[in-house]
């Protein structure tokens, strides 16, 4: 367990790559003839690469993570992955949000996490998702948290324009939603939540305007979701758990522009998060795990790649212990999973059960339904 | 059927009921014109839709292209708001309530498709042709392995579902009647479809592989013979544990909210009798669905149980289009009802287990009541659409105008929702009293905003 | 050019398959341009666009997108061409034309939804006429308008109904080369024929699943030699008449795989596990093809819509003079000679 010498309680912030991203074109083995002989469309040239070794370097368009990576910052998980990887989007991701490969489960990992830090639910922020509708990592019966559209316009009756139409409203809203007794437990419950919903949105209300900042964040989805994690965090709402998603990874088709956008606009907003933060001194208290459903086919297509297993993900964060966690996937065909696929070394629940029991201080054992061999990323 | 008008004894407010049930609402206006016809004769028109008033497949596929799963939703939603074979609908969505079956394992977006379809078809059906078909419907067997179920190596996991879920409950059967009912369900498998690349998706239809299927003696709630799947059936439906576990599925889902599945056999129904009325008419009648659809819907307990369900997304969102009006031609973009109604925690086509959506309060958390209530108030917006801009006339002429009391009763009454605590009442008149001062149809449509606010309106 | 006397038909062979999913997705309409560049119209909810595309299986790139600014689309049903690959498409949700050059460029924009003269309630098919005016299908209107291909509006014929000149929801339309129109009646199961100015000639086809029996017919193409070509979408099929009209043969489909389906699938082990285990005769058929499309070398386009394709066919028939044919007799015989 780590501890944070400013004494705030430690923050996770979830980066989810929606699509499955291309780890063999994030981060490449730039050496490998293998690898520029299967991928002769996507592959990127040696020439261009941005090397940390003699054997493995960066995509051109994430120089922001490698500059972080170079400064200590960053985990690389090299592999990430399980037995007999889904090559579904939907199932796939079920899986690393359920942490649960092999029958289909319901209750998310972060959300029992949230359970464990704030059983009673006194913070309704305690866990707040950006995005409308919650990932199942953050779902679970009886665990509240709040999913944030639009942390600018967040709240109830948000399309009523004129602001005083608005207000008047809400308070008539409030009133029918006081706890009244007597009204049966269903309507009950109804009132509780539809208070809770005003309190958070009283809360989030207030960040925008307390929020100052030199860090000029680029215009894409990922940079304004970090943004809002920044505003809110710094805002000090006791906000453990931050779920943010980045989508558009699914590059069967033309990937070259595309995955070099995304990532340019993923390694920036990482940059530009953390700068933030340090900025508000409010740097040490925040982990960032990035992941992904699978990785991709070791072979192109003529224009993209087609889903694939043995990913990669990111711890990323000041108190990290930067560097290569796990082993690159052989490239070896002989060791190929289906004969086609980078084969996985090491289990993502792995990864779950370190966030947990090193950062947030949790037992991950009912989480991630067992023991798995944790890696130690984290600077005591 | 004969039809006779007794306009004076139908009450729109019973209709109104009704139709939120067994339908997914209807305007005031609409059920107006409904009260031409008795109760009855409602309810009769109901269970025996004229396929003609449907809407048509053609239609929808001339209109409607492409092959996700929000798509045909889309298509699903029109359906649900313009067809007048509302009860139908309804039938399709609770099978498919009970009969849960998920793309997130499948992936195979026709067979779903044509998983619903067999719904609409059967749904009001005999039990008997309802769980043969669905016995044999690809989607199924596949969400439930029985692909996997070979002669000599069962698998277990259909034979075990359709006891427990899908018709008799936890506690009706043995551990050995799930081994040898699953026996008599091997080699019941589909013929392998070509793949989604290159040209799409391709139906994948029942296959009955008589090298697969274990032909020895079976033992089934008490009968034995070398049984196959078929007889499985028989002796379910004639079993009366399938006829209350049936019964207790449809008082759920369209009397009042009962306690979740999994607990049946330990937490008996909140009405026994009415339970008992609806699983007589299933047992003389061999399980005809319709037969105890008429029984439920006829009956005094159904008639009282009026806003003791909390509604579930897609009739949220499906009433609230309907009464807005803004979808009754068929346009492009209805794609966004199908992410909100998953933003509000039900996901077509995907539910989250077997299990199939757990309902009542579990509808409800912090983000959905969010998304529920900014939905319904956005559509009504600033009242533009046509049935806001009819049903603000329709206040306008009711000379409800005059008292704050008398608006608050008629936007109520206009919204289907009379019944609401004193509080929310007393709330809204303070708010009809303070805008007293603006132009009327501003404060019209202000109420009604608020009315589609209230926590009644998330009861049907 | 005249029509012949008679015709030998000699066969009309499949050809070759263009295109697969995720290029050619849901292709409900076609265009020719010149050598042999091929236009083809993709439209599902939220994704629709023109395929820019070539005989040899080739993707040129795309002209459009989904959405409802100048340039998009929503529910465009009609792509077609004129000489200089100007190209012309009808927007049922947006009730408008808009017509590109070949790059891609918007060059106009016209139509607002309506009833009166000009205005359009869905816009289904299109089709040049000998004048290089365009006759617009105004479907749930029910009747034909006329207009320049700068949009100004000239003429119009027919309303709702059963009887001979009437329609139902009418959809597909194309005038043959001495200038006669045929117009795709989807909802009443029937092709009519009318001549230039709209006066009723014949109609044919009722509704079923027979010989010359439509289920909500889409689209109607005439060649040089008179002969008629029928997308019977409902029942899966195209159907060939002769121009009198009489029942030829019909099109059930024949396709194999396309030159990219095969790269696409050398990549990919499952699927190609999948085919092997699977029935593969489905996949030969036509799923629901919307649109039917004739070159003047006689080869026959349909757009395969449900399964994402075009399938090609070459029509062979020798041209045959009045030696070569005997005179037409009046009743079946069973002599031999």
């Amino acid at each position: 367990m780590v501890t944070i010498t400013n004494g705030k309680p430690p923050v996770l912030v979830i980066v989810q790559l929606t699509g499955g991203n291309d780890f063999m074109n994030t981060l490449i083995p730039y050496t490998s003839g293998l690898y520029h002989d299967v991928r002769p469309v996507v592959g990127v040239s040696e020439d261009r690469v941005l090397p940390i070794n003699d054997e493995l370097a960066f995509h051109p368009c994430a120089a922001p993570l490698k500059e972080m990576f170079d400064d200590g910052d960053v985990a690389i998980i090299q592999g990430i992955g399980y037995e007999n990887s889904n090559r579904s989007h939907f199932r796939a991701m079920d899986i690393m949000h359920t942490a649960e490969p092999n029958s289909i489960a319901t209750e998310g990992w972060l959300a029992q996490a949230l359970r464990e830090i704030d059983p009673d639910t006194k913070n309704v922020l305690t866990g707040i998702s950006f995005g409308r509708g919650l990932p199942r990592a953050m779902a679970a019966p009886g665990v509240s948290v709040t999913s944030v559209g639009d942390l600018d316009s967040y709240g109830l009756l948000t399309s009523v324009e004129i602001e005083e139409h608005r207000a008047r409203e809400l308070d008539i809203f409030k009133r029918m939603y006081t706890p009244a007794i007597g009204s049966g437990p269903v309507m009950s419950y109804l009132h509780q939540t539809g208070g809770d919903v005003m309190t958070g949105a009283d809360l989030l209300k207030t960040v925008p305007a307390n929020y100052r900042s030199t860090v000029e964040y680029a215009d894409n989805p990922i940079a304004k979701s970090l943004r809002d994690v920044a505003r809110v965090h710094t805002s000090g709402l006791g906000t453990r758990i931050f779920y943010t998603q980045h989508a558009g990874y699914d590059h069967h088709a033309i990937e070259v522009p595309n995955h070099e956008r995304l990532l340019t606009e993923l390694s920036g907003a990482l940059r530009d998060f953390m700068a933030d933060l340090r900025e508000h001194d409010a740097a040490e208290e925040v982990m960032i795990y990035v992941f992904t459903e699978f990785g991709r086919r070791i072979a192109d297509n003529g224009s993209g790649t087609d889903h694939g297993s043995g990913g990669g993900a990111f711890i990323v964060g000041e108190r990290v212990v930067g560097g290569l966690y796990s082993d690159y996937p052989s490239l070896d065909p002989a060791d190929w999973a289906n004969g086609e696929d980078l084969a996985h070394t090491i289990d993502f629940r792995s990864i779950y059960a370190t966030l947990l029991e090193q950062w947030m201080s949790v037992d991950s054992s009912e989480i991630v339904r067992g023991k798995y061999e944790q890696i130690n990323p984290f600077a005591a | 059927m004969t039809t006779v008008a007794h306009p004076a004894d139908t009450d729109i407010d019973l209709l109104g009921h009704l139709y939120r049930r067994a339908g997914f609402g209807a305007t005031r206006e609409q059920l107006e014109s409904y009260a031409k016809l008795s109760y009855e004769d409602t309810v009769e028109a109901l269970l025996n839709p004229d396929p003609k008033r449907d809407i048509q497949d053609d239609v929808l596929e001339r209109y409607i292209h492409g092959e996700g799963p929000p798509i045909f939703v889309a298509g699903w939603l029109y359906r649900m708001i313009n067809s007048e074979a509302q009860l139908q609908e309804k039938m399709t969505l609770f099978w498919h309530h009970v009969f849960a079956t998920g793309l997130v394992k499948n992936e195979h977006v026709l067979a779903a498709k044509n998983q619903i379809k067999m719904f609409r078809r059967n749904g009001m059906g005999d039990m008997t042709t309802i769980l043969n078909d669905l016995s044999r419907d690809p989607a199924m067997l596949f969400w439930l392995d029985n692909n996997e179920n070979r002669n000599g190596e069962p698998n277990e996991n259909y034979g075990r579902e359709l006891l427990e879920l899908f018709s008799l409950g936890v506690g009706n059967y043995s551990e050995l009647d799930i081994k040898d009912a699953s026996r008599a369900f091997t080699g019941w498998t589909f013929e392998q479809p070509p793949p989604l690349y290159p040209h799409g998706y391709y139906p994948a239809k029942f296959l009955f592989r008589e090298d697969d299927h274990d032909n020895g003696e079976k033992t089934f709630l008490g009968v034995t013979g070398n049984l196959n799947g078929g007889d499985i059936i028989d002796i379910i439906v004639k079993s009366p544990a399938s006829a209350r576990f049936i019964c207790r599925h449809l008082y759920n889902f369209f009397v009042a909210d009962e306690p979740q599945v999994p607990s049946w056999n330990d937490v008996p129904p909140l009405d026994p009798e009415g339970i008992a009325m609806m699983e007589a008419k299933f047992i003389e009648t061999g399980g005809d669905i319709r037969s105890v659809l008429r029984v439920m819907f006829n009956s005094d307990f159904f008639k009282a149980a009026r806003y003791k369900k909390v509604k579930s997304p897609t009739e949220f969102i499906v009433g609230v289009l309907k009464m807005v009006g803004s979808q009754t031609e068929m346009a492009p973009g209805m794609t966004k009802y199908a992410g909100a109604i998953d933003v509000m925690g039900q996901k077509l086509l995907d539910p989250p287990t077997v299990e199939g959506w757990h309902t009542g309060g579990e509808w409800i958390d912090g983000g959905n009541l969010t998304e529920r209530v900014n939905f319904a108030v956005d559509e009504i917006g600033e009242g533009l659409a046509p049935g806001i801009q009819a049903l603000v006339q329709r206040i306008k002429d009711s000379e409800s105008l005059g008292s704050a009391e008398s608006l608050v009763n008629a936007v109520l009454t206009e919204t289907g929702y009379v019944e609401v605590s004193d509080r929310t009442r007393e709330a809204l008149i303070d708010f009809a009293n303070d805008a007293e001062g603006e132009d009327q149809t501003t404060r019209v449509i202000r109420m009604l905003r608020l009315a589609v606010a209230t926590p009644e309106y998330q009861f049907a | 050019m005249a029509r012949p006397y008679g015709l030998l038909r000699a066969g009309f062979p499949y050809v070759k398959t263009l295109g697969m999913r995720r290029i050619t997705n849901f292709p409900i309409d076609i265009a020719l341009g010149n050598e042999d560049r091929i236009y083809i119209l993709c439209r599902q909810e939220n994704a629709a666009m023109i395929r820019k595309y070539n005989y040899a299986d080739e993707d040129l790139g795309s002209i459009g997108s989904w959405g409802t600014d100048e340039g998009q689309f929503q529910w465009p049903v009609t792509l077609i061409a004129d000489g200089d690959e100007n190209l012309f498409v009808s927007d049922e949700a947006l009730n408008r034309i808009t017509q590109f050059d070949r790059e891609g460029e918007v060059l106009s924009t016209w139509g607002e939804k309506g009833s009166l003269d000009g205005q359009f309630d869905r816009p289904a098919g299109m089709t040049f006429d000998l004048d290089g005016n365009i006759l617009i299908v105004d479907s749930m209107n029910h009747r034909v308008q006329k207009f320049t291909s700068d949009g100004k509006y000239l003429d119009k014929w027919g309303s709702r109904g059963s009887s001979d000149g009437k329609f139902e929801s009418p959809w597909g339309i194309t005038v043959d080369e001495i200038g006669d129109v045929y117009v795709a009646d989807w909802g009443n199961d029937r092709i009519q024929k009318f001549s230039s100015d709209g006066e009723f000639i014949f109609a044919f086809g009722s509704s079923g699943n027979g010989d010359g029996q439509f289920n909500r017919p889409t689209d109607v193409a005439v060649d040089l030699d008179g002969d008629i070509y029928v997308a019977d979408w409902g029942n899966d099929r195209i159907q060939l008449f002769n121009s009198e009209p009489r029942f030829v043969q019909k099109f059930l489909g024949e396709a194999t795989l396309s030159k990219i389906a095969r790269e696409y699938m050398l990549t990919n082990a499952s699927p190609n596990r999948i085919r092997d285990m699977a029935n593969l005769e489905p996949q030969r058929a036509l799923r629901r093809p919307k649109s039917v499309v004739i070159g003047d070398d006689g080869r026959m386009y349909v757009t395969d819509t449900d399964s994402y394709r075009v399938q090609v066919y070459q029509k062979e028939v020798i041209p045959l003079d009045a030696t070569q044919i005997a005179p037409p007799m009046r009743s079946p015989t069973l002599h031999q000679e």
